[in-house]
């Protein structure tokens, strides 16, 4: 019982982490329709950058992280301004697009090669291994901090969304794109700054992450897979929705190591991946909504 | 076969056909030169790749279904002619197992993926793709794990398997052929331009992809099977992994997707970039590729084929308009065609 108990409570904490991955993939998708493959790039650059301030400059990951997060806000925005809006653009996903994305993460994760080389780098600081218990249950300090970022991340964004223009409008580009462009809303400055938050949250998880894992240029690429099955279960387009498939993913992946061999884990999330992209293109949410739909007509 | 079927295949101009027996001959002639020379290994390897670049294409260019998953195919077929090889059997029935292998995987993975449209079957491709490195790497007793499997070296000759590349590459390319011209090729290109409308014409969409999807992964299968044998070695990370899928679509994307030239310029560039530069820096192709990717689709989405188009209809409006007397009149449409198309 109190294993079943530790592996829900480690499930949770996970779960904070994995959602905090994947709002920004949610969200560039939502505004411009892309497939965002670099986001791998992203998280794995935040990482790399946290390391660099650590290792030379001394400098906490967690102080740095708000640094980093502003720092790829920017880069986004510029990636955004200079790169990707000038392949073009539809209502659903076009193949330039994602294999443009895909041609960034390429070259990033290459740089990222040159500058830092293939060796696994790590952070250890001094509450690395620091953890407390709670009636039998052991949770470590940075698992802890890491899942109160990812709620709060949801809760700033949650309001963000609903009271400020910029999530207004964003949300309004997300469900109907020739409608938010009659009613003027400016929708490159808005995909802009889309971009930019969604670099900036990938980047954000990157540093976080880079305090419980080690890390090689190749970083990200296990956690973009994850990041879009957590994206797809939860219907792409919803910030709830992102941290439903969070707690799937991230409980079914817990307790997996259970009764099968930890290394075949990552393979747990493409599984997901691919049955929930074939079974329900629209995601959980949206699936659930259509049934409940064809059951009140049904009666 | 009936008459059309070769006329398909083969019809060409005479100097076209002047040209590609030329080609074959002068390839042909090569490793008799210096058997053990670079040049035996470097056009094996430049034919399996382009071999491999062909068969992406036709899922890919011809129908417009992007798979980020022919990795699979490629370590199916290295696998299964590596296990021959171990077994003490002929690589080359190896060889043709590890093709119906891939053949009934590429059924089974493309039945529930082929219901995904665009960007989402390429996701779901990459997500194939590692589910199934990460289980080969896992099933050590069959793949040998993450230190891979050496193979016999014993029959180990380097002419043979630079022809078996070279007969691979030009049945693929004749194959190509056929599938541009025939009715094949028609439907296939329905698919790409409009899936519903082809559906709603009475192509059927599903088998169509399956058929495209099947043929290319015995064309990579058995290239795998190629490679395997020359690198008297195999292991599951390098065979199956994500790195060889991004190989084999950079290639006819680099040189042009569904255009018949493309994938060969593209097969040819890749080997070439990557054989010059790989052993000096180990990553540095793959930086060289995302600047190839990400210039091809910001500026010309059809690869080299498309700037070859773009620098042809420039060089003949210039001659047009300015040199050549007597093309003076056709000149203005050519102007014409050159302005929609930018």
């Amino acid at each position: 019982m109190s294993q079943f108990l530790q592996i829900l409570v480690n499930g949770l904490l996970l779960a904070g982490l994995y959602a905090t991955m994947s709002y920004g993939l949610a969200m560039i998708y939502g505004v411009m329709k892309i497939i965002n493959l670099a986001h791998a790039a992203f998280i794995m650059l935040g990482a790399y950058l946290a390391w660099t301030l650590f290792t030379y400059a001394h400098i906490d990951p967690l102080l740095s992280a708000p640094l980093i997060t502003i720092f790829f806000f920017v880069f986004g925005m510029l990636l955004y301004r200079f790169v990707v809006r000038r392949v073009p653009m539809a209502d659903v996903p076009t193949l330039p697009s994602l294999l443009l994305l895909f041609a960034i993460w390429l070259i990033l994760k290459n740089l990222a090669y040159l500058i830092w080389t293939g060796n696994d780098r790590a952070i250890l600081t001094s509450y690395t291994f620091t953890a407390f218990d709670i009636g039998g249950i052991r949770i470590g300090l940075i698992q802890f901090i890491i899942f109160l970022v990812g709620i709060g991340i949801l809760l700033v964004l949650r309001v963000f969304m609903s009271r400020t223009y910029v999530g207004l409008a964003i949300r309004a580009l997300t469900q109907n794109r020739e409608a938010s462009l009659l009613v003027g809303i400016p929708a490159d400055q808005i995909a802009m700054i889309a971009f930019g938050m969604g670099t900036a949250l990938a980047a954000l998880a990157g540093a976080l992450m880079a305090l419980l894992y080690s890390f090689t240029p190749e970083f990200g690429s296990t956690f973009l897979l994850r990041a879009f099955c957590i994206v797809v279960l939860g219907g792409l387009e919803s910030f709830g929705g992102v941290a439903f498939g969070a707690l799937v993913l991230a409980l079914a992946e817990s307790y997996a190591v259970t009764f099968m061999e930890a290394s075949l884990q990552p393979a747990i999330a493409f599984t997901i991946l691919v049955i929930a992209l074939i079974v329900m293109p629209t995601g959980i949410a949206r699936t659930f909504e259509e049934w409940q739909i064809k059951r009140q007509i049904a009666q | 076969m009936s008459r059309n079927t070769w006329h398909r295949i083969f019809s060409t101009s005479g100097l076209g056909w002047l040209l590609a027996v030329a080609c074959v001959g002068a390839l042909l002639y090569v490793p008799s030169r210096n058997p053990q020379g670079y040049l035996v290994f470097l056009g094996m390897s430049t034919f399996a790749h382009i071999a491999m670049s062909y068969a992406w294409d036709i899922l890919g260019g011809l129908t417009g279904q992007v798979s980020f998953g022919y990795g699979v195919y490629f370590g199916l077929g290295a696998y299964a002619t590596g296990i021959a090889m171990l077994q003490g059997v002929s690589p080359y029935v190896g060889m043709v197992l590890g093709a119906l292998i891939a053949l009934l995987m590429s059924i089974v993975i493309g039945v529930p993926t082929f219901r995904l449209r665009g960007p989402y079957f390429a996701i779901a491709t990459i997500g194939v793709n590692e589910a199934v490195r990460v289980i080969m790497l896992n099933w050590r007793s069959v793949t040998g794990g993450a230190s891979g499997l050496p193979l016999p070296s014993t029959g180990f000759s380097g002419p043979i398997l630079y022809r078996d590349a070279l007969i691979l590459m030009l049945a693929t390319i004749l194959l190509y052929r056929w599938i541009m011209r025939a009715p094949l090729g028609l439907a296939l290109n329905a698919i790409r331009e409009d899936e519903d409308a082809a559906a709603a014409l009475g192509v059927n969409t599903l088998l169509y992809k399956l058929i495209a999807h099947g043929l290319g992964a015995i064309v990579v299968a058995l290239a795998g099977g190629i490679i395997a044998r020359w690198d008297v070695y195999i292991e599951p990370i390098s065979t199956f992994g994500f790195g060889r899928s991004i190989e084999i679509l950079m290639m006819p994307v680099i040189g042009g997707t569904g255009t018949f030239w493309g994938p060969l310029i593209g097969g040819f560039v890749l080997t070439a970039v990557k054989d010059q530069i790989v052993s000096a820096y180990p990553n540095l192709h793959l930086l060289i590729y995302g600047l190839l990717l990400a210039l091809i689709m910001l500026f010309e989405p059809k690869g080299a084929v498309g700037v070859a188009r773009r620098l042809r209809r420039w060089i003949r409006a210039r001659v047009g308009s300015s040199v050549v007397p007597g093309a003076g009149k056709e000149a203005p449409t050519e102007h014409g065609k050159v302005a929609g198309g930018r």
